[in-house]
């Protein structure tokens, strides 16, 4: 059976909040009664149908055929066994608080990709902004479970206060990776800038490019990692050259010492 | 312009009306109905209840530590989704203006910031000046302030100190004195961490229970019309009541408000060794007729603890949810805020439900226990039309009896209480009672002359609904809220008093202030200046 379709017919005249579009969310409703949905931010309403051309289907698998930077909140609080695709860009909080579940997007996502993320499976083709997997302001944790695969760079301050999963970004990291990280797992194989890992209590960084490191975070000296291995054959599905990095010989920095400092950075010798 | 609210069941204690009949007011005060009888504006208020506009007594909506609550959860007040129709920044919860406007909706029309940092009062004018449609006043803090310590200590004569409590009453445009946990706050910054009314302050050699009795005799000897508003040692603490038990012979038949009593309404009963003590503390009050108070009711919900004492919100931290928090030690009091989530499955929260409950039905005189939450301590303000249900109906209290851990109802003596509010009673606790316990001899009635600060409520069963949202309020006569709206903002006032004191004690404060802060105390004064609005302040009268 075909997916779920909607087709964006014009460019939003206003950011729009998709949060109410997700699989489960539409289950039971009729087109009708979809289309009537506001998803306007301002004053000025705006409905499912002003937007999109929807082709009803089945609704394991939800797409839509065009994006926009004014996406918002696409696939938020998604529950597993859900898929979703974005033929384009999306906007702020993609996968907000999802529970598990699939998303891809062919193109960028916006500030806060995966933020609050519980178990869904995230894939970015394009580029991510700043703050991927962070909390909003005021919350104590950022992703808490789940994988995320950014194809292209990451902005600022990427995996801040991630508390568990993974999270690979084949492009270049912006300013301050993996910043206050609680625990779980950052891949990068671009460049990095900035404080990689500052404040990192728990976390673990594997970098392909040896980054600058502060001086709180102390050689540990080259390391045979059976985990390394076991991880390496798990992400190979996701990324065949984080896969790769994992395989080889890696140096270990642990740190950051100027907190709790049981986290570490993996850099290839 | 004459106007009436006719036909409506008006109930004001004030003047012992509780009947049918008609309200006039002309040019913001309430009018004697006019030989003529004719009115420019005549409201069917026939099927409504007709009342004052209420009085809360104790809810901190404004003030260095409401600010530093506001900054540490931005999560309750995100300001990133749709904004509502009418409303500037509506989303952004709990701001000043939020404030005012569901306050008014609730048919009150003046609130009291029970706890202003005497260095914070500018800040806290500031916000007040913000809240608009409502009247507010505020309380001032001493007792942990080192200038106060010292002249204890030095057993300096009482004019002294009485020079000192009124000039800084008066300097910061408070309506009275406030002492949180008297000496506990000055104690914890030389590491102590639990504090009792007869233990001493470390340096000071004072105990709790000098602080506060010097503090209370210089509150009536200034004239200030509020009697001592305590926040008592061992907040929250099992056992606990037989501190506010203790507090209560050490009042001396003077007159004393004791705030929030539910969180010292606790005993040692049980294998939680957690349990009511609701009823010997309200057999007590009801004993002593010169002691006031406020239960700072418990409603399960999110909210946040905020508190000047800083040695109990320290020891709360380990519990706060979500688990982050504030310390702020310095400053006479300083103080803390810590997240918490009152739950209804906890033992120990329905306890603390129950004991609130227990105090409002207990006590006897509807004018001496007042109606607060302590928002947001014991849950927000917003939470008032759920509790006036619950004090109102039995049946309501029993179902959600039903719903707490049934271990906690062995502890309380909440479920053999049948007793139920009436308008009245409501009236007396919320309006008449209040204005008295202030000293406002216009508001909280209804007699000609009061200014025309009145609520309507259309009767219904579903008695939170009818609470929450209003028919109509006039604030000053003014029609603020129509149908459970606001349909008309305007700028509430500040009330505060000016008691008399000699002059010298300002040559003494600014040498003081030059030796140990190095700093002019001007910069501390709330001048007429600083705020935006040239009436923002109204003087209440002081007792002669």
């Amino acid at each position: 059976m075909t997916a779920f379709t909607f087709t964006l017919r014009q460019e939003p005249p206003q950011r729009v909040d998709l949060s109410a579009l997700t699989p489960d969310r539409l289950a039971g409703k009729s087109l009708a009664d979809i289309e009537k949905i506001e998803i306007g931010t301002t004053r000025a309403s705006i409905k499912v149908g002003d937007l999109f051309k929807i082709a009803q289907g089945d609704l394991k698998t939800l797409r839509y055929e065009g994006g926009s930077s004014r996406f918002d909140l696409v696939g938020a609080k998604l529950l597993p066994g859900f898929s979703l695709h974005v033929d384009g860009d999306v906007g702020l909080q993609l996968g907000r608080l999802a529970k598990g579940g699939k998303i891809t997007v062919a193109g960028s996502a916006g500030a806060y990709a995966a933020s609050g993320n519980e178990g869904a499976h995230i894939e970015i083709k394009g580029d991510a902004c700043e703050l991927l997997a962070a909390p909003l302001a005021g919350e104590l944790a950022g992703m808490s479970g789940g994988r995320v695969v950014v194809r292209g760079k990451a902005g600022a301050r990427a995996g801040d206060r991630l508390r568990r999963g993974i999270l690979i970004i084949e492009g270049d990291a912006g300013e301050d990776l993996g910043s206050r990280l609680i625990a779980g797992t950052i891949i990068a194989l671009g460049k990095t800038a900035g404080r990689v890992g500052y404040l990192n209590k728990r976390g673990s960084l594997v970098l392909a490019k040896h980054p600058k490191l502060s001086a709180t975070y102390l050689d540990c000296g080259p390391q045979e990692l059976t985990f390394a291995r076991l991880l390496a054959r798990s992400l190979k599905a996701d990324s065949a050259a984080a896969a790769s990095l994992l395989s080889v010989k890696l140096r270990r920095f642990g740190g950051d010492t100027a907190v709790y400092g049981k986290g570490e950075i993996l850099t290839p010798l | 312009m004459l106007t009436v609210l006719r036909g409506g069941h008006v109930v004001d204690p004030a003047t012992g009306k509780d009947s049918v009949g008609d309200v006039w007011f002309e040019d913001g005060k309430i009018v004697a109905p006019p030989a003529g009888g004719k009115a420019d504006e005549d409201i069917d208020c026939s099927g409504h209840v007709v009342m004052a506009g209420a009085i809360d007594i104790h809810s901190h909506i404004a003030g260095g530590n409401v600010n530093t609550a506001r900054l540490l959860l931005p999560e309750l007040h995100r300001g990133i989704r749709a904004r509502l129709a009418n409303t500037p920044l509506s989303t952004a919860k709990w701001s000043t203006y939020e404030t005012g406007r569901l306050y008014a909706q609730m048919g009150f029309t003046t609130v009291i910031e029970p706890a202003m940092a005497p260095h914070h009062s500018l800040q806290t004018h500031l916000e007040l000046n913000d809240v608009p449609i409502i009247d507010k006043g505020a309380l001032t803090v001493l007792g942990n302030d080192d200038f106060l310590l010292r002249q204890i200590r030095a057993r300096e004569p009482e004019s002294a100190i009485n020079d000192y409590v009124a000039q800084t009453v008066g300097s910061v445009r408070s309506l009275g004195l406030k002492c949180i946990n008297p000496g506990g706050c000055e104690s914890f910054k030389e590491n102590m961490r639990a504090f009792g009314l007869d233990d001493e302050v470390p340096f000071y050699g004072l105990t709790s229970r000098q602080i506060f009795q010097t503090l209370q005799k210089a509150t009536q000897a200034v004239g200030i019309p509020h009697p001592l508003h305590l926040h008592m040692n061992n907040l929250g603490i099992a056992g606990n009541v037989q501190t506010a038990l203790d507090t209560i012979d050490a009042a001396q038949g003077l007159p004393m408000h004791l705030a929030h009593v539910q969180f010292y309404a606790y005993g040692k009963e049980g294998s939680n060794a957690f349990s009511s003590a609701a009823a010997v503390f309200a057999e007590k009050i009801n004993a002593n007729p010169n002691i006031t108070v406020d239960v700072g009711q418990v409603m399960f919900s999110q909210t946040v603890t905020i508190s000047s004492d800083v040695l109990k919100q320290f020891n709360s931290m380990p519990g706060g949810s979500p688990r982050k928090g504030a310390i702020f030690d310095g400053d006479a009091n300083g103080g803390g805020v810590v997240p918490y989530a009152y739950k209804i499955s906890n033992y120990y929260n329905a306890i603390q439900w129950a004991a609130g409950l227990e105090l409002f039905l207990l006590i006897k005189n509807p004018e001496q226990v007042f109606f607060t939450t302590d928002h947001p301590n014991g849950g927000p303000f917003t939470a008032y039309p759920e509790l006036f249900a619950l004090l109102m109906s039995a049946e309501l209290r029993a179902e959600m009896m039903s719903r707490l851990p049934a271990e906690a109802l062995e502890h309380t003596t909440l479920p053999s209480l049948k007793r139920e509010y009436n308008y009245y009673e409501i009236a007396q606790m919320s309006r008449s009672g209040a204005a008295k316990l202030f000293g406002f001899t216009d508001r909280g009635s209804l007699a000609p002359g009061a200014i025309a600060d009145i609520a309507v409520y259309k009767k219904s069963r579903d008695v939170a609904g009818m609470f929450r949202k209003a028919a109509y309020v006039y604030k000053d006569g003014d029609l603020v809220v129509k149908n459970g709206e606001v349909s008309h903002y305007k700028r509430g006032k500040t009330l505060h008093i000016a008691p008399r004191f000699d002059n010298n004690i300002n040559k003494r404060l600014d040498a003081y202030y030059a030796e140990l802060y190095g700093l002019p105390r001007g910069i501390f004064d709330v001048p007429d200046a600083a705020l935006p609005h040239k009436d923002a302040f109204a003087e209440v009268a002081c007792k002669e």
